[in-house]
């Protein structure tokens, strides 16, 4: 497929250095139309990388191609069409008065004309289970609402890929819920996904492929099933409760509690 | 990048009682100010070169580098005086004068700020009469501009990623589009200021009447002959200026 441009993101041997430490020490990867959860302890480069695919960082060595642009040659406003991100603490970006607005101002970064606008931020909303609210203030949102309505700012820019930096900190259980069916559903919208956490259950249950930094290193690159067999202490991570019952039990590779339930429903 | 000055180090400059330096700071000020001959400015700029050198174990080099921002404003006064005095030549002569007071009291905040840690100097404000909670506030305000610059950035960065271009527009546009990130770091600015006086409130601050502080600080021996030689060094410098009548030229009239 040599010369042709390919509709994904590819990372090729980054370097990157900052305050004279070498954060990241030649990482390379891709991005397609998948769920890709970026994983390793604190300080392992996995927001100084995922800041490389949208060009908010560029590499001192190697590159980065978005659907075969290098992000060194465009600014970070040309690449926000192709790919958005979602920052950790929504409230960094609020700052508008009614949450219509502040789903719009993407869009309307980009030059739209209002109709389109209006029928991105409806859509955007009803994708993110924000409908009806409209009218309220960003900032009297709760907790959960505040990371969808994060989410549904960048998406309104219906950018190919979704960078998510920890969407689920913080949040209870229901609010989870909520921000792990809408990332499902980017999915099936056709967006690709990387996802940047801590919680282990939550690569078990939505990734299709794992990305391991450790050290401002790349250790493992592959299937979610294949990451969960590593030694995950050794890189300061826990192994699942549900995968530990799940492999105990001797029902194979689950990724959801239901499935277990199901597993078990068999043995009658 | 924003860090702080202070380096550590054991010179005489560092063993003084702040109390001491910011008495010498007041009266190098004053003494800076007592003269405008460009030929005694700069002999004043020499010697305090050298105190941060010799006193203060600071390289000649690091104290012009931190001079470094005020090279425009140098630049602007000395090309300003010949324009707007006559003789010219005169006039460039001043420039240069008040070029080298500028540079000069910039040397002598940039030496008390490298030679004493931050929190030294509001406990020698703070001795020396300034309220407790005027002094912390100070020192909070210090602490947090790091933070608040770290907080900017990323703000910056999550608007960039919503397609926000800082560069585009005239300037109207330009002060609008700075909401976008002014609302956000206001709303968060608060929100740390609220948290922190409850955090301050539950280590029951304020509670004693009388502070007292885990390292006290002390004058010594050498911090009184320090000061001595600031009041010899002042007295001198007003002898000169007033009763010798050298170092300083009548500009108007």
């Amino acid at each position: 497929m040599r010369g042709e441009p390919k509709t994904m993101i590819a990372v090729e041997n980054v370097h990157f250095t900052y305050n004279g430490r070498e954060v990241l020490k030649g990482v390379s990867t891709t991005l397609e139309n998948e769920i890709v959860a970026l994983v390793g302890p604190n300080g392992s480069g996995k927001t100084t990388l995922a800041k490389h695919l949208n060009g908010l960082l560029k590499p001192n060595r190697g590159r980065v191609l978005v659907d075969g642009m290098d992000t060194r040659e465009h600014t970070v406003a040309e690449l926000s069409r192709k790919v958005g991100y979602v920052f950790q603490n929504p409230e960094k970006m609020f700052f508008e008065e009614t949450v219509f607005r502040e789903v719009a101002f993407g869009p309307r970064n980009l030059g739209l004309s209002d109709d389109e606008v209006e029928d991105r931020v409806r859509w955007a909303l009803k994708a993110v289970g924000l409908e009806g609210f409209e009218g309220r203030t960003p900032y009297s949102l709760s907790g959960g609402e505040k990371q969808r309505l994060a989410i549904a700012c960048v998406l309104a820019m219906k950018p190919k890929y979704m960078i998510l930096d920890e969407p689920t900190t913080g949040l209870d259980g229901r609010a989870e819920r909520m921000v792990i069916e809408t990332i499902v559903s980017l999915r099936e919208m056709g967006h690709g996904v990387l996802l940047i956490t801590h919680d282990m259950n939550l690569v078990l249950e939505l990734a299709d492929r794992v990305v391991l930094l450790f050290r401002g290193k790349k250790v493992f690159d592959g299937k979610v099933d294949d990451f969960f067999k590593l030694q995950l202490r050794r890189y300061g991570l826990e192994k699942p409760e549900l995968l530990r019952l799940s492999e105990k039990l001797g029902v194979g590779f689950i990724r959801k509690p239901e499935e277990l339930v199901k597993a078990l429903e068999g043995w009658g | 990048m924003i860090h702080t000055f202070y380096r550590d180090s054991e010179s005489f400059l560092h063993s003084l009682d702040p109390r001491t330096k910011i008495v010498g700071f007041t009266i190098t000020v004053i003494v800076i100010l007592l003269f405008n001959d460009p030929f005694v400015t700069a002999l004043l700029f020499t010697l305090m070169l050298a105190t941060g050198k010799v006193l203060g174990q600071i390289g000649i080099r690091e104290q012009l580098k931190l001079l470094k921002p005020l090279i425009p404003l140098v630049i602007f006064t000395i090309l300003l005086w010949p324009v707007i005095y006559k003789p010219r030549s005169m006039g460039l002569l001043f420039g240069v004068s008040f070029a080298l007071r500028l540079l000069e009291l910039g040397l002598v905040t940039f030496i008390l700020l490298m030679t004493t840690r931050q929190r030294e100097i509001i406990q020698g404000f703070v001795k020396l009469g300034l309220p407790y909670e005027l002094g912390l506030t100070v020192s909070i305000g210090l602490r947090y501009i790091p933070t608040l610059y770290m907080l900017t950035r990323e703000i910056m960065d999550a608007q960039k990623s919503r397609g926000w271009e800082m560069e585009k527009g005239n300037v109207i546009v330009r002060i609008r589009k700075m909401s976008a990130v002014m609302i956000p770091l206001l709303v968060a600015s608060l929100k740390t200021a609220h948290e922190l006086s409850i955090a301050l409130e539950s280590r029951a601050f304020g509670a004693g009447k009388k502070r007292t502080f885990l390292n006290d600080i002390e004058m010594k021996k050498r911090d009184y002959f320090t000061l001595l030689g600031f009041i010899l060094m002042l007295g001198t410098a007003l002898y000169i200026r007033y009763f010798l009548g050298v170092g300083h030229i009548r500009i108007y009239g």
